[in-house]
């Protein structure tokens, strides 16, 4: 395959002549070529392009010829034959001139540093000097139409019929004639005497010769195409033999691949279709075969090794894909990714010294190679560690028989083929004694293949690999599954394989131990493919994806990939007779393979791209530039899926089973999604689309297989969504009534794949059946906090209430995944819930707006159509689920939903108050609110807890780096009832910038030791407070990029146990800050709303007596229902009970508070009363609900009680409180809220 | 045992500002059935980003360090140093941060933690040169009790887009929401945004194509045609350029253009004044051209390289470095005359006298999509130690 790169060259002819050159023909080396013009041959070099000579006929001469037309090199290169208008053949010598060497060469003036070159650099950058020396001129006296080189012999065709044989030397032997109508011509060569054809006017108009087809391919100049051969190795009238093709009558040229065997010919005018041929590239590409990503990296091949050794004929990389071997004309260089280093070899006469025939190999870390050796004169097998210097000295060098023309690796063994036609087998060992590792290698086996191979330049590649007819084996024996099983052997485009046989005696396993292992012969060769372009297959095994692991992979160029499918019976039971083992499956990719990645079921490949520079001359040049000529052509490498093809060949086959097992074996892949869509989407459109009707159609068996997979409702619903409407009767005819899947999808909690079903039921059947699937969809997703999905829902609930069903909204939301496929999906149609851009952000907007004007302009959130009934529909819906999770607690939950969904909180909550907004567990609260905010419940510090039970509980930490915790424990609840710490008695230090951590005890107070639980002062170290872990080195210094600042401050933590404990201790206590701005903020809600038993709750839980005292002063003066201060009062009491029982923790706290509570307390006991004798002040108050301000002052009484309840139920004795202290901590926590509690 | 896995999800390349994550993870390797098993204890553990900064000692002269005994705590190890053992200096440290404390793994548990970090906006790109190196590590340090600290580095690759500062968030996204519960995806968010815009700037910068055409002459003549196509390339990319010698005076015999970085150490931290520029060649194209008219070349540019950039002591810029052999005497074609009554042949010298000279021209060399040059990374995105 030949890839475009870059834009053509132009070369300058630096002649000027009136004459336009019209043919070129370049010599068999592609070394050197001729160009012509009328009366004028020019001899070019390749590389690099210069003009050698050139040579024009005398005007005498060139009237009696006439003008040239076409030529043809002597195999060797040393003549060449010039045909010419007027029958004649010049035969010109072509020598190299004595004196100068070589042409062009530099000579730079002294003291230049371009001198110094490397040795061998002049010599090929410099064209060899030759001069063009007429020989003989040869007379046909007819029209010469086609000559062609056949070895030492010129074949010359002329019009008048006659084919001429001359010798190149032209003198010795004469000349030859055969007459066209002497040659027997057949259809094929078997039958020796076929259809007499009349060749009595015809002539050649073109023909090749082909070494390997040993004959020519002829064109005839009635467009009839044929192939004539010897048929002994004379090339004598009586013993030519030709074959024509029937039918074919438009022939214009040929071309032969003696490589594949291939005769090419042109029928038909060609319009436009340039051949180009590139001299080769200096770049390598690898795309690597191991890895999942293809990689992208181009290298550029050292220059020094590359102007001695150009062209590169062989590249190598390793397993790893992180080494590249090359090799050019002589000796080796090789790359690693990861030093990005070439290493050349070091004494270049070693490099000059050996030139690589048969290609090179990795071997682990060596470089395995065939090369001839120039100075013995010898063949030989060498191995170069990567890792040492690349000399001969570390060069383990074995000698061959013979060239060798093909080089491979099977894990530790080296296949060789070689130009004597046969195989030979080494093992390679590793010896790690001395300083280097080394490796040899012993000869194995040698199969000599003589007799299957006409010619050995025929076999285009051999590998070994593991891969037999029948799988039973491996099955038996799994052992034997990478074992080198079989040889397989591409001959001009024929797989041919030879397995070992195992038909004779089997070697016993104590046999095999002995130390020669005797190797299994090699059956008889078999063809398995014809049109092999390359093969794959690995010696890696994976019990999981035996299938594409065990299968060998082929590129059949036109006829597209092959793949040879190992076939397995379910459960390793025995397998069905009827099951053959293996199975050929084509399929088509639209790239040209490079690499296969087995485990990944994916192709890697290239193609050719263009980009195009034309743009940029927009002043007309006086010549067109190349650049607006020709695009500049670029090699893309790019990766192609292709399991969808075969799981749908194994499904047309009734091989069911089998595609289940290997699609079983891919479902982790990324795109195995996209798999199962493209199968679908295939053959619905074949089979939808088809205007004959099917027999038996394939949809139902594929719909039932992709019902065996998890992703079965994604996978219609996307595949119909890219399919036009009017197939969707047929698929879900196939599949399922869409009504069935939606549900199916909700059951599985699938949403997103139920809205895209919503849109299926919405285009299919009438409206009121999609709103009552919408509404289900509406509070799944609300119930989930689905936000984005609710969203939609109300934009299309709206819609259907608006009538705008009958234009299906446009612009898709949900990215579908693209298609790499190559199938276009339909773009166009696409349908979406969404129809404006009112989305998040306007949500966001109104929430700001909620925030500082509570019962106004929110509403305007429906103000559109506020009459519309779809609109209080959805408001009941919204209602409805924010009533459920305020009596469920989930505080969280509901302030996300109204955040996410802009629902109006404050407003809402204000006409719940007396109803779901009450609390009736306290303590079921407080925990819920612990909980669902990360938020640790208090801890006494642990020197008060010497002698408490809880001094082997559990401790664990939160901070704020918890929240994006990975953890599989969710760590706060499971020790919510026992936050204790269990640690040393110690002290607290921290050291800050300075590298000794000066631990004295007397700098800071411990936390002082108290008696019981009962009150333990906070010590006085929380002055040094520590809000999260990275506060603890915000002061220290974090130095920019000036380097001068440089450890002026270096910051470095250090930590002993004390200071540990004292972290943990603060970590412990104190949530993460985002919880607190988080419940800061719903404090502020609920105060605005006057729900003041969770402001009681929350004001607990961040432990902030100061919003107590708010919320104690706000009941006496306004006037709130009785309920509500019985509930704060029985719930206080609940929490304080728990307290004592469960969480001393919080003692300090609510002992700190107790005043507080003793207010309260007072207050309802003022309260009862009026209540008794006016049953109607609860209608009062609900009606005031609206305006809280206008709240009047109560009166207060003097009325007071003690907390006796209190401390009935618990029997503690509180101890005076350093008010002093507290004040500070609270201005400490509401620093670090952002938000300013305060009620109007 | 305990295994600590430090994993960069989104591979190891930032920008810097973009919050790079690390997800780390402790593992308690022992099987629960194992008779040996039992539960590991951690005293903390912790995780810093650092950038260390090093340089050539006889190529940079640094003032003296006013603080000389910057090395005592790095022999400590029961301080968390997070260069300790290292070559040169910290010029950049984000605040340590605390991963737990007190952490139990009994047989078979495994926790995980993420470790979220802005890269240091201010910070130089990571460099390798041959006067200075920038290496930037994340390093996570933890502890047994009464053990010393053990560090796991994980070195990263950070890219400087330079004026993305300006370009960054247009003033309406800055009023940020103010609900405290919308806020948790807006971090994400900013952080795709800021690799998006990164994206979408080095787009544009250079993606604009236009043709900038050089003459090439030198005192004896006009040799040739240089033209190229841009002059502000990301790394990965190839630059190309054509030649065009159709309409020289003086022949060319052969070119060579070296794609190169010029590493300049700023005048005052130079250690011999003068001191030539620190060269090095990513790519090169050779190519004999006597009879050429018209050639072109693309050389890449490898993604590993570092793209341009300047620090108070160093600047690295990027060049295109151009060689021409050109003959010394212009010649004058021959002309092949018609109808010679002679037979005609004409050969090439086989000696040209030759001048060498050279050319630079600067090219921008900018930094790619960190997730595509994630791919090449020489980094591995995880990394792991037992202790």
């Amino acid at each position: 395959m030949y890839f475009l790169s870059g834009w053509p060259r132009r070369l300058l002819c630096p002649l000027k002549g009136s004459e336009k050159p019209f043919h070129i023909q370049p010599d068999s080396r592609r070394l050197v070529f001729a160009l012509l013009s009328q009366t004028q041959i020019s001899l070019w070099y390749s590389r690099p392009s210069v003009l050698i000579v050139s040579y024009k006929e005398s005007a005498k001469a060139a009237s009696q010829f006439g003008s040239y037309e076409r030529t043809e090199w002597k195999p060797d290169s040393s003549m060449i034959a010039v045909a010419t208008a007027n029958g004649y053949i010049l035969l010109f010598d072509i020598v190299c001139s004595g004196q100068e060497k070589c042409l062009y060469e530099p000579v730079y003036p002294k003291g230049n540093p371009r001198v110094k070159v490397t040795p061998g650099y002049k010599e090929e950058q410099c064209a060899p000097s030759l001069t063009v020396e007429m020989k003989k001129v040869l007379d046909f006296q007819a029209k010469i139409t086609s000559l062609q080189s056949m070895q030492d012999d010129l074949v010359i065709a002329t019009n008048d019929g006659i084919l001429h044989l001359i010798h190149w030397d032209g003198l010795t032997n004469g000349r030859k004639a055969i007459n066209l109508c002497s040659v027997p011509f057949s259809v094929d060569l078997q039958s020796s005497r076929g259809p007499s054809l009349d060749f009595e006017s015809v002539h050649i108009q073109d023909m090749e010769y082909g070494s390997t087809l040993d004959g020519f391919a002829v064109v005839f100049d009635d467009g009839r195409i044929g192939f004539v051969t010897p048929v002994s190795s004379k090339l004598t009238a009586e013993n030519l033999h030709g074959v024509w093709a029937q039918e074919i009558t438009d022939g214009t040229c040929v071309a032969v691949n003696n490589k594949y065997k291939l005769m090419a010919f042109g029928c038909a005018n060609v319009f436009g279709a340039h051949l180009f041929c590139t001299l080769g590239g200096d770049f390598a590409h690898y795309s690597d075969g191991t890895k999942k990503e293809p990689m992208k990296i181009s290298s550029m091949i050292h220059s020094t090794y590359l102007e001695s050794n150009w062209p590169i004929k062989f590249a190598a990389i390793d397993q790893l894909g992180q080494c590249v071997a090359v090799a050019g004309k002589y000796g080796i260089a090789h790359y690693a990714l990861f030093t990005r280093k070439w290493k050349l070899f070091g004494n270049i006469t070693q490099e000059q010294n050996m030139a690589v025939t048969g290609g090179l190999a990795w071997w682990n870390d060596f470089i395995v190679l065939a090369c001839y050796n120039l100075v013995d004169q010898q063949e030989e097998l060498r191995l170069y560690l990567r890792s040492s210097n690349l000399d001969n000295v570390f060069a383990h060098i074995t000698k061959v028989q013979s060239e060798t023309l093909l080089i491979n690796v099977f894990k530790d063994m080296v296949i060789l083929f070689r130009v004597d036609c046969s195989i030979c087998l080494y093992s390679i060992d590793r010896k790690d004694d001395g300083p280097n590792p080394t490796a040899s290698v012993q000869v194995l086996q040698e199969v000599s293949m003589s007799r299957y191979i006409p010619h050995p330049s025929l076999v285009v590649s051999i590998t070994l690999t593991s891969v037999r007819t029948e799988t039973g084996i491996t099955l038996k024996m799994p052992q034997q599954a990478c074992a080198a099983e079989s040889i397989m052997l591409n001959l001009a485009g024929q797989l041919i394989m030879l397995q070992r046989d195992r038909s004779g005696p089997q070697v016993r396993e104590k046999d095999s131990v002995s130390k020669q292992k005797k190797l299994l012969p090699f059956c008889a060769p078999v063809v398995l493919a014809q049109c092999v372009e390359n093969v794959w297959t690995t010696c890696r095994s994976n019990k999981q994806k035996r299938h594409l692991l065990e299968a060998l992979w082929l590129n059949c160029g036109e006829a597209g990939m092959k793949v040879w499918l190992p076939l397995f019976p379910r459960d390793n039971r025995k397998p069905h007779s009827f099951l053959s083992r293996r199975i050929m499956l084509p399929f088509q990719i639209n790239i040209y393979p490079l690499a296969v990645l087995f485990e990944d079921a994916l192709v890697l490949g290239a193609v050719n791209e263009t980009v195009l520079y034309d743009n940029l001359y927009t002043r007309n040049n006086e010549k067109e530039p190349l650049e607006v000529l020709f695009p500049f052509c670029t090699v893309e490498r790019t990766s192609q899926i292709y399991l969808h093809h075969i799981l749908r060949q194994l499904l047309v086959r009734n091989l069911g089973e089998q595609a289940l097992l290997l699609a079983q074996s891919c479902v982790t892949l990324p795109y195995f999604p996209h798999v199962l869509e493209l199968m679908l989407h295939e053959v619905l459109e074949e089979e939808a689309t088809s205007r004959e009707p099917i027999p038996d159609p394939l949809l139902p068996t594929v719909a039932k297989f992709i019902t065996e997979f998890p992703l079965f409702l994604q996978t219609v619903v996307h595949c119909a969504r890219k399919t036009e409407y009017a197939l969707w009767n047929y698929l879900f005819a196939a599949v399922g009534n869409p009504k069935d899947l939606f549900e199916e999808c909700l059951l599985a909690q699938d949403l997103d794949t139920a809205a895209s079903y919503l849109i299926i039921l919405q285009n299919m059947e009438v409206p009121a059946v999609s709103r009552q699937h919408a509404t289900l969809l509406f509070s799944t997703a609300l119930e989930h906090g689905k936000w984005d999905l609710c969203r939609h829902m109300i934009r299309f609930l709206k819609a259907i209430g608006a009538g705008e069903l009958e234009t299906p909204p446009p612009t898709p939301t949900h990215q579908e995944p693209s298609s790499t496929g190559g199938f276009e999906f339909f773009k166009h149609r696409s349908i979406s819930f969404s129809q404006s851009v009112e989305g998040l952000s306007a949500s966001k907007f109104n929430l700001q707006k909620t925030l500082s004007m509570p019962s106004g302009p929110s509403a305007k959130r429906w103000s559109k159509d506020v009459d519309s009934a779809e609109n209080m529909y959805i408001d009941e819906m919204l209602w409805r689920h924010a009533r459920r999770l305020l009596e469920e607690m989930r505080l969280k939950d509901l302030s996300s939903f109204a955040a996410q969904l802009g629902f109006e909180l404050i407003g809402w909550l204000s006409k719940e108050r007396t109803r779901a907004a009450r609390v009736e567990d306290f303590v079921k609260a407080l925990k819920r609110l612990h909980n669902d905010f990360l938020w640790p419940v208090p801890v006494i510090p642990s020197s008060c807890l010497v002698n408490s039970p809880f001094k082997n509980g559990k401790y664990k930490t939160v901070g704020e780096q918890f929240l994006n915790s990975q953890s599989t424990e969710p760590f706060v609840t499971s020790d919510l009832e026992s936050g204790v710490i269990n640690a040393h008695a110690g002290h607290i230090c921290l050291s800050l910038n300075t590298a000794h951590t000066q631990t004295d005890s007397g700098s800071l107070q411990g936390p002082q030791t108290q008696d019981a639980i009962l009150s333990p002062l906070l010590s006085k170290g929380d002055e040094c407070s520590i809000g999260s872990a990275t506060d603890l080195t915000e002061t220290s210094s974090m130095v920019d990029g000036d380097w001068t600042m440089v450890d002026e401050g270096f910051s470095a933590l250090s930590l002993t146990q004390s200071d540990l404990e004292y972290i943990s201790m603060e970590l412990a206590n104190k949530g993460p800050r985002k919880s607190q701005v988080q419940l800061r903020y719903l404090m502020h809600i609920f105060m605005e709303a006057g729900c003041l038993e969770w402001c009681m709750i929350i004001a607990l839980i961040l432990r902030d007596s100061a919003v107590i005292c708010q919320i104690i002063s706000s009941i006496q003066h306004s006037e709130v229902p009785t309920d509500i201060l019985q509930g704060i009062k029985s719930g206080m009491l609940a929490v304080d009970g728990w307290a004592l029982a469960d969480c001393p923790g919080y003692k300090p706290f609510l002992n700190r508070i107790k005043p507080q509570l003793q207010k309260l307390n007072e207050i309802t006991e003022e309260q009862i009363q009026p209540e008794a004798f006016q049953p109607l002040s609860r209608v009062s108050i609900s009606k005031t609900v609206e305006a809280p301000s206008s709240w009047t002052e109560d009166n207060r009484n003097a009325a007071s009680h003690i907390n006796s309840s209190q401390n009935d139920g618990s029997g503690i004795t509180s101890r005076p409180e350093d008010d002093g202290q507290e004040e500070e901590e609270e201005q400490q926590l509401e620093d670090e809220g952002s938000y300013e509690c305060s009620v109007s | 045992m305990i295994e600590v896995v430090a994993k960069l999800l989104r591979g190891p390349v930032f920008l810097t500002g973009e919050v790079m994550e690390c997800v780390i993870t402790f593992t308690n390797p022992m099987t629960a059935r194992s008779t040996s098993a039992s539960s590991e204890m951690l005293a903390w553990a912790s995780a810093q980003i650092h950038c260390q900064f090093h340089t050539s000692e006889s190529r940079v002269a640094l003032p003296p360090s006013e603080d000389t005994k910057h090395d005592v705590q790095a022999e400590n190890e029961t301080v968390f140093v997070p260069n300790r053992g290292e070559r040169g200096k910290c010029i950049l440290a984000t605040p340590p941060k605390i991963l737990f404390c007190d952490l139990q793994l009994d047989p078979g548990e495994s926790k995980s933690y993420s470790y979220c970090e802005p890269v240091p906006l201010d910070g130089p790109p990571s460099f390798r040169g041959q006067s200075v190196k920038y290496v930037y590590k994340l390093t996570v340090g933890c502890q047994r009790v009464n053990s010393a600290i053990k560090l796991l580095r994980v070195p990263f690759r950070v890219f400087v887009v330079y004026g993305l500062e300006d370009y960054q968030f247009p003033p309406d996204e800055a009023v940020a929401p103010t609900n405290p519960f919308l806020d948790e995806d807006e971090n994400i968010k900013k952080d795709t945004r800021l690799v998006d815009l990164a994206t979408e700037m080095l787009m544009t910068s250079t993606s604009r194509r236009s043709l900038h055409l050089y003459n090439i002459t030198n005192m004896r003549g006009k040799v040739g045609k240089f033209c190229i196509f841009k002059t502000i390339y990301k790394i990965g990319e190839d630059v190309v350029g054509t030649f065009d010698f159709s309409e020289g005076d003086i022949p060319c015999l052969q070119f060579s253009v070296s794609l190169q970085t010029e590493e300049h150490v700023q005048e005052e931290y130079q250690r011999k004044p003068g001191q030539p520029v620190s060269l090095s060649t990513h790519a090169r194209h050779q190519e004999s051209c006597l009879h050429t008219a018209k050639t072109h070349f693309s050389l890449p540019i490898p993604l590993s390289a570092t793209p341009s950039f300047i620090t108070t002591v160093v600047s690295l810029k990027w060049r295109l470095h151009f060689e021409f052999v050109t003959a010394r005497d212009p010649v004058e074609p021959p002309t092949v005359l018609e109808n010679q009554s002679e037979i005609i042949t004409w050969t090439g010298a086989g000696k040209i006298d030759v001048d060498t000279f050279s050319w630079d021209l600067p090219i921008k060399v900018l930094p790619t999509n960190p997730v595509l040059a994630s791919y090449v990374s020489q980094f591995a995105s995880s990394n792991s130690i037992t202790i």
